[in-house]
């Protein structure tokens, strides 16, 4: 155990911790050489960012100051930041459950069993999720309380530096916000919460947020209406080359709708699936068009673009992109949105967006997962569920289940069209995020992917090792990870790349939709490319 | 006298600052929603693996079910065996339960010695029940065995926790100060308890102080038992100040964050709360990012059809 103490932030040094002796991983990468060594910053990143954490860079905005005014400038950036979190008129939205959070945690630890990161770490000390929050009230109690005694007393013992704001800076991207963490409290708190808080401070009064969660991520997608930096004109043509494509592999032309006027439901998708996994999308245009739903897609602002990055750093970001879906669809005069297979959307646009608008202007807002399952339930679609002839696990997207609830739909589909399925354990809603929660998944400027893969993945890498052990080392048997996420899909992309599992043991991942098309009885061909060898 | 006003004063103050925390945390504006799944106030039978309304199709026109006695049962098994605590963090769970088991026991003597107290002024007399009075025998070994109990536990659970405390290398170096003060203080409170029930087994002394209580008498007290008035009263002015309060803090962070899931459905109460919050003023503490600014594009977003 790390002889570290949440006081340590503001302490000089090279860096606070190595990543060395991580959770043991089961076989087949229990032996050495399976997996490869983390690279930490070098000499010139570490001159201007902050690398003294882990050297790991996670936020690419944070960067260190170069002369005394500019340290002093962040400092006083910091608490004016600190004081507007516990205001009413600038975060009433979160003023109460921060307080709670803040307030009454008696330290009990019990959070750290349930952290995937801190467990994976090998038990990291600042990865603990009280070591963050402990870090945010000591500061705060430095700042805010004054009187050396007293301020003792109560916990305040810390220094206010550069290096501690920059150190908690980073540290609140060192936590996957899945709450995994405040499911355990006795007290009901949450260390997730104040990890997203800290971010928000960062971004909304020191301008500070991952460049693509912010300036390529949020900023982006109000500019031209997508994080992708998808335009309307390049979407337009991107629905066009997917029918197509549908038609070529299926031998069946299906109409992808756009801007119809007056539809039932207007689909919204991740955008990034159209660029990284097209099948997902595509998947959803033969299902409805073999429901014959009367359904539309949006070329309006946030309106084919379902990501909202502002559910993971910032709630005023969060806010604009809310409002301006939800505009898409008035404009559109959709009876209700059904957002795609992307967790964080799920949640920002059901949940965390739900006390935003009232009367007219609360077009409902649902997942696609209970559709999909009455579609199959209602034997809608004509399946076969032996064409899915492989092992496949399901992997639980954090804000689908945990903080939304949605746990049998996905499940009840899966059971029907996979005969082979096995779950994860532990599963359902105290699953295990993939570790590309938060925005990670797409934070790849610096050397976060590294750290992703290695630390907050490796407790869900383990997972899939776990609920494939019996084949994992047959090469000749595909094994599938579903994966009903963007964010998630991306996760597995970069994970199972970097374990090599793909090219050593053949594991694949990808969405839901793509397994039930995969089971339809009257496509000549598999759906799911990688199949086309193996299925007759 | 002086003693009677302190015990009224340190009654008064800690119902009081309690109290008044509940309102502060009650009137805070209606926050987003952050709920987190298993909710109980679902159905059984989705509560049971921490399903939600979202998992059907069209959930908006489905009847809303909510179940409170799937709250309430939650809610009594956190408050009486602290289950979270047992489920994952053994070790700890047993002192503070003790702790906490004992400071039940102790209001539980309270009653049994309110009761005592008006028995008594009523002109019975409260002895071991030998004469056939079921009341007064019922009284008299409820005050001995809840006391009893009460005094014990919390003695061993404040001790465990401060030496855990002090001597897990994790707890110790998440610990302030004010954490152990507040361990020793209720140690120092249930030890001076003990030391007065040492020289009275039939806890006389707590009747007589809610007689006094209640005849605005004065309170008779040797060194010892004023000792431990005074910590006592001190105590009970101390904890509301303080993260002990988390008995309020539990009701807010399991039922209006954690469990809260209501729907933002048309014409329910939580519509209308959002309608308010949505007219009041636009807040006067704005955030410094270049992007914080309230944009008049966002203004007009979020202003449209709110009187619908």
């Amino acid at each position: 155990m790390d002889n570290i103490k949440p006081q340590d932030v503001s302490k000089p040094s090279e860096q606070m911790i190595k990543l060395d002796n991580l959770m043991s991983l089961p076989a087949p990468y229990d032996q050495p050489g399976m997996e490869p060594d983390i690279k930490t910053a070098g000499d010139a990143w570490s001159k201007n960012y902050c690398a003294s954490l882990d050297g790991i860079i996670g936020n690419d905005m944070l960067f260190r100051p170069k002369t005394g005014p500019e340290e002093k400038q962040i400092i006083s950036k910091f608490l004016n930041g600190l004081d507007k979190l516990f205001y009413e008129e600038s975060n009433g939205g979160y003023l109460q459950p921060l307080l709670l959070s803040f307030e009454y945690c008696e330290k009990c630890n019990t959070c750290s069993e349930a952290c995937h990161v801190f467990k994976g770490s090998g038990e990291k000390e600042i990865y603990r999720p009280v070591f963050r929050s402990e870090v945010f009230r000591m500061l705060y109690k430095k700042y805010k309380k004054g009187g050396s005694l007293w301020r003792r007393f109560l916990g305040g013992d810390i220094e206010i530096n550069v290096e501690a704001v920059m150190r908690l800076g980073e540290l609140a991207y060192r936590c996957n916000l899945c709450r995994r963490c405040a499911q355990v409290c006795p007290l009901g708190l949450d260390n997730g919460l104040l990890a997203r808080e800290i971010r928000k401070l960062f971004s909304q009064e020191m301008n500070m947020a991952p460049k693509l969660l912010h300036e390529k991520g949020s900023v982006l997608q109000l500019k031209t209406g997508s994080s992708t930096g998808i335009a309307r004109a390049a979407f337009l043509d991107m629905m066009e080359f997917m029918e197509e494509d549908i038609a070529d592999r299926t031998g069946k032309h299906y109409k992808i709708p756009i801007d119809k006027k007056g539809a039932d439901i207007l689909l919204i998708h991740n955008a990034g699936e159209f660029f990284s996994w097209p099948d997902g999308p595509a998947a959803f245009a033969i299902i409805f068009g073999e429901a014959g739903l009367d359904w539309t897609l949006s070329s309006d602002i946030a309106g084919y673009d379902c990501v909202n990055y502002g559910l993971f750093y910032d709630d005023l970001q969060a806010r604009k992109l809310a409002l301006h879906q939800l505009k898409a669809a008035r404009e559109l005069g959709v009876r209700r949105i059904i957002i795609g297979e992307c967790g964080h959307a799920h949640r920002a646009s059901a949940v965390t967006s739900d006390r935003l608008v009232a009367g007219g202007d609360n077009i409902p807002r649902e997942s696609c997962f209970p559709l999909l399952w009455d579609l199959v339930k209602n034997n809608i679609l004509k399946l076969n569920p032996a064409r899915n002839n492989f092992p496949v696990t399901l992997h639980d997207p954090c804000n689908i289940t945990r903080m939304m609830g949605i746990i049998q739909p996905q499940r009840q589909i899966i059971k029907a069209v996979c005969p082979w399925f096995k779950e994860m354990t532990p599963n359902g809603v105290k699953n295990y995020c993939c570790g590309g929660g938060s925005g990670f998944a797409v934070m790849n400027s610096l050397n976060l992917q590294e750290w992703m893969c290695k630390v907050s993945c490796r407790m869900k890498f383990k997972q899939v090792l776990e609920a494939f052990q019996n084949t994992v080392e047959n090469k000749s048997m595909i094994k599938y990870v579903c994966a009903p996420c963007s964010n998630c899909k991306g996760t597995f992309r970069n994970m199972l790349d970097y374990y090599q599992a793909t090219s050593r043991f053949n594991i694949r991942y990808g969405g839901l939709a793509e397994l039930i098309v995969n089971a339809m009885v009257e496509f000549n061909r598999p759906y799911l490319e990688f199949l086309n060898e193996d299925i007759t | 006298m002086l003693l009677l006003f302190f015990l009224y004063l340190s009654l008064f103050a800690f119902l009081t600052f309690s109290i008044n925390k509940f309102f502060w945390f009650a009137r805070m504006p209606l926050h987003g929603r952050w709920e987190l799944y298993p909710v109980p106030r679902e159905p059984a039978e989705r509560a049971r693996y921490g399903g939600s309304y979202y998992e059907e199709p069209e959930w908006w026109k489905k009847p809303r079910k909510i179940s409170r006695i799937g709250e309430i049962k939650k809610v009594l098994k956190e408050m009486f065996f602290i289950r979270r605590l047992f489920i994952n963090q053994r070790r700890h769970w047993w002192f503070s339960y003790s702790l906490h088991a004992g400071i039940y026991w102790l209001i539980l003597w309270a009653v049994f010695l309110l009761a005592g107290a008006v028995t008594e002024l009523s002109g019975q007399v409260l002895i071991t029940g030998e004469d056939g009075n079921f009341w007064a025998g019922l009284v008299y070994s409820g005050t001995l065995i809840s006391g009893g109990a009460g005094v014990l536990l919390l003695t061993v659970g404040s001790t465990g926790l401060f030496l855990r405390r002090m001597f897990n290398r994790v707890l110790n170096k998440y610990s302030a100060p004010q954490d152990y003060f507040n361990l020793l203080f209720i140690l120092a409170v249930a030890v001076s308890g003990l030391v007065v029930w040492n020289g009275d087994p039939g806890f006389d002394y707590g009747r007589e102080i809610l007689k006094a209580m209640l005849t605005f008498s004065p309170v008779k007290a040797g060194t010892a038992l004023t000792v431990h008035i005074l910590l006592l009263g001190a105590l009970l002015i101390y904890i509301p100040q303080t993260k002990m309060s988390h008995y309020v803090c539990k009701f807010f962070a399991f039922h209006r964050v954690l469990w809260d899931n209501e729907p933002n459905l048309k014409n329910s109460k939580i519509e209308r709360k959002i309608k308010r919050t949505l007219s009041n003023k636009p807040p006067v503490v704005s955030w410094a990012a270049p992007h914080a600014k309230i944009s008049e594009q966002l203004k007009e977003l979020s202003g449209e059809d709110q009187e619908e």
